[in-house]
């Protein structure tokens, strides 16, 4: 039978920065070589003290696996502070780093609540159009409130429409009253009315 | 009478909207994506989940499914897919293994090198199994290679049913009788056991996918089937078990995952091979080698 049976644990683990301790796993997030960078970053994953030092190794890293891996390590810390690491690249002239750190922050719902209000009033209508989407995983009441307040206020119709396209999955019938204002505010934008009517359907809908 | 009871009893009516809201969110979180045409497949499934979870409307519904209390989530999907268990389930991808992926995988191997092909979560063992039958009953050069599978699973109790290895008439049932009576032996009515010979030539081990201590042994391997899992996982969880899984392939490894799955919308780190019998995923050679 050509099959062969070998144990896989039998040979000892790889010597790798996954046995070093923090310390040399940070040093390592700023080395020459890509695998050492790609280990340190997966090592420190959960690591609340190694958020500076992965924050800054985001901003700096060309590699597109090592750069995966520190968002992931910044995911699962979840924390404020692996939010204020993300949260500027969601201005990144770079998709792929803008998306990627959208990604990371709609997965870290709980902790990217408090700065919900902010990013809803940044000068960047392409931030608050991303933070819009960061409400999709948060709990539906929580989420109606933060988008309906970003609906009473916001003048980009695109901004306006990702809030509302989010709102007809999460929101709740609390959403109406501010959906139909901003019907109202862009009659003249026939595409955003378009867009709440089918929101104020779904929600109605639901909850009927 | 009592709540529970109530909403037992009251059948909660579910609109075009509501299903529209549930496709957009499953296909969003899982990949999962069904045409309108499964409509009546869709209300019957939902309704069971509504029922089951006691929800009072579908917005009551919705809301566990979001936040995935007591894992409604994986519940759902089960609803929607086929869990059972059986040899040759998903062939395609075994095609794919003996028709594309294996030629290449033996490109590159120098002599007495093995192919290393690991199956995880193996289950109860029907999936390494399949592999090894399906080698041997369609891969010409099977002879001319040391193949070692490695079968690994988190669960302990899984993991000794594997290496009993025996199934039910209901396992087998897309076996001819001739793969049947060549690598089974019958043990009890409707019971066949694996042939000795096959059962000792595969490795069954415990490991947890998401723990990257728990993997640090695990490396080199050409082909990994991990089927119908990650899209169990939280969005930190996939992410993490994907880049473990990269570091247990080979540059060059591919990764099999199932029907319902896309590793294009957990990772960037893998490349999309689409072949004539399935699509796979590949780790890219070298940093720079990436689409």
């Amino acid at each position: 039978m050509p099959l062969v049976r070998r144990d896989p644990t039998a040979s000892p683990p790889p010597s790798q920065g996954s046995q070093g301790d923090l310390a040399s796993h940070i040093a390592a997030l700023s080395g020459q070589d890509a695998e050492d960078r790609w280990i340190a970053a997966r090592a420190l994953g959960g690591h609340a003290d190694a958020v500076p030092a992965l924050a800054a190794a985001l901003g700096a890293e060309q590699v597109p696996r090592v750069r995966e891996a520190i968002m992931t390590a910044l995911m699962r810390i979840g924390d404020a502070a692996s939010v204020i690491a993300l949260v500027p690249y969601l201005r990144s002239q770079d998709a792929g780093l803008r998306a990627a750190a959208t990604e990371a922050l709609q997965a870290m719902s709980g902790a990217v609540m408090p700065f919900m209000t902010s990013l809803f009033w940044d000068g960047d209508s392409d931030v608050r159009l991303l933070a819009t989407e960061l409400a999709r995983n948060m709990p539906a009441a929580e989420a109606t409130h933060l988008l309906c307040s970003l609906l009473e206020h916001e003048q980009h119709p695109n901004v306006c429409a990702a809030a509302v396209e989010v709102l007809a999955e999460v929101g709740t019938r609390e959403a109406i009253p501010a959906l139909e204002a901003c019907a109202g505010r862009f009659a003249g934008t026939p595409f955003l009315p378009f867009a709440v009517s089918i929101a104020i359907a779904r929600i109605s809908n639901t909850e009927s | 009478m009592a709540r529970s009871e109530a909403h037992e009893s009251r059948a909660v009516h579910i609109t075009q909207e509501d299903v529209r809201r549930l496709c957009e969110f499953l296909y969003r979180r899982t990949g999962l994506s069904f045409a309108d045409s499964k409509r009546y497949f869709i209300d019957r499934r939902l309704a069971e989940r509504i029922a089951v979870t006691q929800s009072a409307s579908f917005q009551a519904y919705f809301a566990i499914l979001r936040s995935d209390a007591e894992h409604e989530i994986e519940h759902l999907v089960n609803a929607f897919t086929v869990n059972e268990t059986y040899f040759y389930r998903e062939e395609h991808q075994l095609r794919c293994m003996t028709s594309s992926l294996l030629g290449d995988v033996a490109r590159g191997k120098k002599a007495g090198q093995p192919i290393r092909i690991w199956s995880i979560p193996c289950s109860t063992g029907e999936e390494p199994y399949s592999i090894a039958i399906w080698l041997m009953e369609n891969w010409s050069q099977v002879d001319s290679y040391n193949i070692e599978i490695v079968g690994s699973d988190i669960d302990t109790r899984a993991l000794k049913a594997a290496a009993d290895g025996v199934y039910g008439d209901r396992a087998l049932m897309r076996l001819s009788r001739q793969v049947i009576d060549r690598y089974f032996q019958p043990v009890a009515a409707d019971k066949h056991q694996i042939d000795p010979g096959l059962r000792n030539s595969i490795q069954f081990t415990r490991v947890n996918l998401v723990d990257a201590q728990d993997l640090a042994r695990y490396r080199d391997f050409d082909i990994v089937f991990c089927r119908n899992v990650l899209i169990y996982f939280d969005d930190a969880s996939r992410r993490m078990a994907a880049e473990n899984l990269y570091d247990c392939l080979r540059p060059g490894g591919y990764i099999c995952l199932g029907h319902s799955e896309t590793m294009s919308r957990i990772s960037p780190l893998f490349r999309v091979c689409r072949f004539s019998d399935a699509i796979v995923y590949q780790r890219p050679e070298a940093d720079h080698d990436r689409n």
